[in-house]
């Protein structure tokens, strides 16, 4: 192989070459969803299949997001998805932030354990636990809310995120602290101006895996919310498909739009996130 | 002795802040996971039906709902479909995922960013996923069997998720699509850390590539390679949004898995505890691989 290539350069530009052709394979799903998002409905039927649109059809998307095909209400799914994955980033912040901060900084008797914990709750099923939540739910009345969503999708990013978060608070120098320690801050103060600030990129990663666990959810949207105007995105999609059978274009732009913010937040983001997503589950 | 009092009093301060900022998340996972967990088991041993909750008493009937799930046909199908879906899916994740592990660790200056792209497949809704994929394999308008008509692979469209002689098949390609970036990401991080020097002094020594392959590579990443097939395990084990939206289990029962069976049985018909005992099978399964995870990684990373 070495012999082939005449020095490095080439050698750089034939492996690059080769991964484009990967990722132009491996990514075409990605792709597909796009162009057939802005195809006619007869195109994507026709005999023969068309690498890009004959004309670019925007209505597919300008209608559903007008709400004019009274199927799926697009723009309040949107608006529930939103809600509920801030919600959702912001509940596991608050709890996780700290839980990671507090496991890899102080040596509390029984922390072995509480590793254990949640190392074993990030990998249990949603099913396992959806029919006692759906009582205790009901019991506690906030079915058909916001928040039952929001406090059962946390429990998917609270573990997430301690694993993530616990080998940079591990490495982060303490001198720091008890430097504000000494300026009069005290031990909670000094973490939130000084650590937190100090460990910046991994809370955005935190905040990122957060916000995408709450988004991608269907399970408990769906087992604990029947009002349709509670539903997010991906329950909505789901829906849609029942109503519309294979109208697939307008299908692929629900799909779309559904993934637009993660496509945004991981375009942003990439090298948090694929960083984050290799320590936290290797270390999960 | 007034200094070890003082350090007494700052270790049990230490103590304090300690469990003060780990408890929080603690309580709540334990109330949102942890009881759930022991209430699933309770739910499994009665006859809990919706009418049963509306009436405000269900009775305790000890292990029937295990005997009605097992003398259903269906389950024995679930079960089936969950361990051909879960073992062909890592067969493949992490056959592909190896392969492009290993190219992307040659050192080329677009490798990290081509290698990072390719993740974005695995952070997508699965909602989305199960709709683009259903859409790909259909027999009217999908890509895959207008590709495999045009290259003579086929004289008439497969049916996929259509059919239930294939719908599994299908599923599985849909679920390694997402699941192959996992296992290419979990494996270039373990390639990563093989010191350099150790492949300069085996090429000193003339071995090959497949020997350096696998007398150096494979053993040098054991740990990660483990790792990526347990955990692929877990998380396909588990598989729930990928069938519901794609399939529905069906069609009829072929393609149920556990996790829809139990949803079904909860949600659909309203026999909870029958549900429960399904999910109590699925955690079973789980549980015990789990405990190998555990024991082989757990005395490493717990420290």
């Amino acid at each position: 192989m070495r012999r082939l290539f005449r020095n490095e350069c080439s050698r750089d530009i034939a492996y690059t070459i080769i991964a484009v052709i990967i990722a132009v394979v491996f990514l075409f799903p990605v792709y597909w969803i796009l162009i057939s998002s802005l195809k006619s409905d007869q195109e994507i039927f026709s005999r023969v299949q068309t690498w890009w649109p004959k004309k670019i059809h925007l209505e597919n998307y300008i209608n559903q997001i007008l709400n004019k095909t009274k199927t799926a209400n697009l723009p309040v799914q949107f608006r529930n998805s939103g809600i509920i994955a801030t919600g959702s980033m912001i509940l596991s912040l608050i709890l996780s932030i700290p839980a990671g901060y507090g496991i890899s900084r102080f040596n509390i008797p029984g922390k072995k354990p509480i590793l254990l914990t949640f190392l074993v709750t990030q990998m249990l099923p949603a099913s396992l636990i959806l029919t006692p939540l759906f009582l205790i739910f009901s019991k506690a009345g906030i079915l058909n809310s916001y928040l039952a969503p929001i406090l059962a999708t946390a429990t998917i990013s609270i573990p997430f995120v301690i694993m993530v978060l616990r080998p940079i608070f591990l490495a982060y120098p303490h001198e720091i602290e008890e430097a504000a320690l000494i300026d009069g801050c005290n031990q909670f103060t000094a973490f939130l101006k000084v650590t937190l600030p100090v460990c910046k990129s991994g809370i955005i990663t935190a905040a990122a895996f957060s916000f995408i666990y709450g988004w991608n959810d269907l399970i408990y949207s769906i087992t604990f919310n029947n009002k349709a105007d509670l539903l997010p995105m991906t329950s909505g999609i789901y829906q849609f498909m029942d109503a519309y059978g294979t109208q697939w274009n307008m299908i692929m732009a629900y799909g779309v739009i559904t993934e637009l913010p993660i496509i945004v937040l991981f375009v942003a983001l990439q090298k948090h996130i694929v960083g984050g997503l290799a320590g936290g589950a290797v270390k999960g | 002795m007034k200094r070890s009092a003082l350090s007494v009093k700052a270790k049990d301060k230490s103590l304090i802040y300690g469990y003060g900022y780990v408890l929080p998340a603690l309580i709540f996972m334990l109330a949102l996971i942890g009881y759930p967990i022991i209430y699933n088991i309770y739910i499994s041993f009665l006859d809990m039906t919706a009418q049963s909750i509306g009436q405000g008493h269900s009775d305790y009937i000890g292990l029937q709902n295990y005997i009605t799930i097992f003398q259903d046909s269906t389950m024995w199908k679930a079960l089936y479909n969950t361990f051909f879906f879960t073992i062909l899916c890592i067969l493949f994740q992490f056959m592909i995922g190896f392969g492009l592990a290993l190219f992307f660790s040659k050192k080329f200056r677009a490798a990290r960013y081509i290698k990072g792209l390719l993740v974005i497949g695995y952070m997508m809704p699965m909602t989305v996923n199960a709709l683009l994929w259903k859409f790909m394999l259909s027999p009217s308008g999908g890509i895959i069997n207008s590709i495999m008509v045009s290259l003579h692979l086929t004289d008439q469209p497969v049916e996929w998720l259509m059919s239930s002689e294939t719908v599994m098949w299908g599923l599985v390609i849909a679920n390694t699509w997402v699941g192959i970036p996992f296992n290419m990401l979990l494996l270039s991080t373990g390639l990563d850390n093989i010191p350099a020097d150790i492949y300069e002094s085996a090429s000193i020594d003339g071995a090959k590539s497949v020997q350096r392959f696998i007398y150096i590579t494979v053993p040098m990443i054991k740990q990660s390679i483990f790792s990526v097939l347990l955990l692929g395990f877990v998380y396909t084990f588990k598989v729930f949004d990928l069938v519901y939206v794609a399939t529905g289990g069906g069609p009829v029962d072929a393609s149920e898995v556990l996790s829809t069976y139990s949803y079904n049985l909860s949600f659909k018909t309203y026999y909870f505890g029958q549900g429960a005992a399904v999910a109590n099978v699925l955690f079973v399964c789980l549980f015990v691989v789990a405990l190998i995870y555990l024991a082989a990684i757990g005395k490493d990373e717990v420290n």
